[in-house]
């Protein structure tokens, strides 16, 4: 019996890897040819150090589109339903942030799965200009 | 990673209107402090935490215990406290708090105590610090014991995280 499986991207941002599903990232690119607008630098997630790579994300409006910057991709993983867990009551409960969605436990570890549309959505005005390095 | 199962419900006469009174003790901020034994299911020690972006303070991390993720409460962060430190020794015990279900970090677990009913006393007035979340304070053999109104602290503390949503993200 197959069991049903997520596909999920892992990517970097500073020392921490955080998981989002695929089917939230348009595409993946580098940031060379981006606009400052159309970029989220800071996030719930912390501030990427390298800055090398961006996630593309459907925006909230049909057409628009937005760049979650973040250090490093590290790679696309299938991975059974069954590793999937919600976040728990009361921490959902109390985070400031709704990107944070749960957990996939990989390698008996937990972690953190992002929903990349919210994050997007939380950071892109106060962020979106943000392109100084501000800490190492 | 489990040290024990507590199942205060079968053995809890103190729960009811016997004359001991039943309760599950810690050691915190460098005192000992317990709260309602039913509450409490187990006592299991820490394994590696993940910390949470955009968690509040009392909220240090989540772990995994039998294929569940838990988070972690720290009493101390959220009565303005230090942070009970966290090491591989590190215990806690799992308790269950109306629709919440957390893991309340410990420097030291003491287990289930007995307090007679007439020993309990009212706490102090202040309402400050982990004063405002006593329900009663008492003594046994081994010292003070502060009774904590564990459901109210832990309400407390999700009331005051800055919940999703809020524009303060």
């Amino acid at each position: 019996m197959n069991e049903a499986t997520s596909e999920i991207v892992m990517f970097q941002v500073g020392a921490r890897v955080f998981a989002a599903v695929v089917h939230d990232a348009v595409r993946i690119e580098t940031l060379r040819e981006l606009t400052a607008g159309e970029i989220v630098v800071e996030s719930a997630l912390g501030m990427p150090f390298a800055r090398a790579r961006g996630i593309v994300v459907a925006g909230e409006a049909q057409g628009i589109e937005r760049t979650l910057v973040v250090d490093n991709i590290i790679g696309i993983r299938s991975i059974p339903e069954s590793d999937v867990h919600p976040l728990p009551a009361f921490a959902a409960a109390c985070l400031s942030s709704g990107a944070v969605t749960g957990f996939v436990i990989l390698d008996e570890a937990p972690m953190l799965l992002v929903d990349l549309p919210t994050l997007v959505r939380e950071r892109s005005g106060a962020a979106a200009c943000d392109t100084t390095p501000e800490r190492p | 990673m489990a040290d024990r199962r507590v199942d205060p419900r079968a053995d809890s006469p103190g729960h009811g209107s016997g004359p001991e009174a039943w309760f599950f003790c810690l050691r915190l901020l460098g005192g000992r402090y317990a709260f309602e034994a039913p509450l409490v299911t187990e006592v299991v020690r820490l394994g590696p935490l993940t910390r949470l972006p955009a968690a509040p303070s009392f909220l240090p991390g989540v772990f995994t215990h039998r294929g569940e993720v838990l988070p972690v409460l720290d009493i101390g962060q959220l009565v303005g406290h230090s942070a009970v430190p966290i090491r591989p020794s590190t215990r806690a015990a799992i308790v269950h708090c109306g629709p919440w279900k957390v893991a309340v970090v410990s420097e030291a677990v003491e287990g289930l105590v007995a307090i007679p009913r007439r020993n309990l006393e009212p706490p102090p007035s202040e309402s400050s610090g982990v004063a405002e979340f006593l329900s009663a304070v008492a003594r046994d053999a081994d010292g003070p014991i502060a009774i904590l109104d564990l459901p109210r602290l832990v309400e407390t503390a999700r009331s005051r995280a800055v919940p999703a949503g809020s524009g303060h993200a």
